[in-house]
């Protein structure tokens, strides 16, 4: 079979952009170490989420290996995230958070970024961000969970390193 | 333009016949080369700014 030179050439360019996408998605997953979130987190029982060591308090701690400058828990039931309306964190920090529910699945979305997961009862969900600059973020529930998912929402401030007032600091 | 199933009209004269690489569509290459810029750009732009530029959950 004959085959035209342009066609040739465009078959071969085609070649070329799929192998181009698959690469900057290699490159995503093993250059820059974007992580799908997992089951690392372990499961818990939904019913008394407070014995939990990590659910203990909601909110900003410290970071109790090396991975993460700090650690947020935040425990998302009907209709509010608990430990995250507001939460503040410093820029240039690496936090890991730690979310359950103790009644429906919910969602954990922080607007304008790529963090989004789902939150499953008995389940801890694990997911580290980093946040290199000051902003304010939303964070949405992104599953249906019931008659107020609408309102479900918190707040999440990167204030700027000058700003920051520490664990409990006034800002 | 007659196709081999068809019989040929014979109202229309063949004007010029060409050999197979003959056939230049050189608009058609323009119009495809331009194309895969623009795809080419837009993932670019969409991959390494819009997505690796925000906060990205990350495997410590």
């Amino acid at each position: 079979m004959e085959i035209h030179r342009y066609e040739k050439l465009w078959f071969g360019a085609a070649l070329v952009l799929i192998v181009g996408f698959i690469a900057t998605v290699v490159y995503g997953a093993a250059g820059v170490g974007i992580s799908m979130v997992d089951d690392d987190g372990g499961t818990i029982d939904p019913n008394n989420v407070t014995d939990h060591p990590k659910f203990e308090q909601t909110g900003l701690h410290e970071a109790e290996g090396d991975d993460a400058d700090y650690e947020a828990s935040v425990i998302a039931r009907r209709f509010i995230f608990q430990g995250a309306d507001p939460l503040e964190v410093p820029e240039n920090s690496v936090i890991t958070f730690y979310i359950t529910s103790p009644d429906v699945v919910h969602g954990f979305k922080i607007v304008d970024t790529n963090a989004n997961t789902m939150v499953i009862p008995g389940q801890v969900t694990e997911m580290t961000v980093e946040f290199d600059e000051p902003g304010e973020y939303g964070i949405l529930c992104s599953e249906f969970c019931g008659a107020g998912h609408e309102n479900m929402a918190g707040q999440l401030t990167v204030v700027p390193e000058e700003e920051w007032g520490g664990l409990g600091g006034d800002s | 333009m007659s196709q081999a199933s068809e019989p040929a009209d014979p109202e229309v004269e063949m004007e010029r016949e060409i050999e197979h690489d003959e056939f230049d569509p050189i608009g058609t290459l323009v119009l495809i080369a331009i194309y895969f810029l623009i795809i080419s750009a837009l993932w670019i732009f969409m991959y390494f700014i819009e997505f690796l530029g925000r906060p990205t959950p990350m495997v410590v």
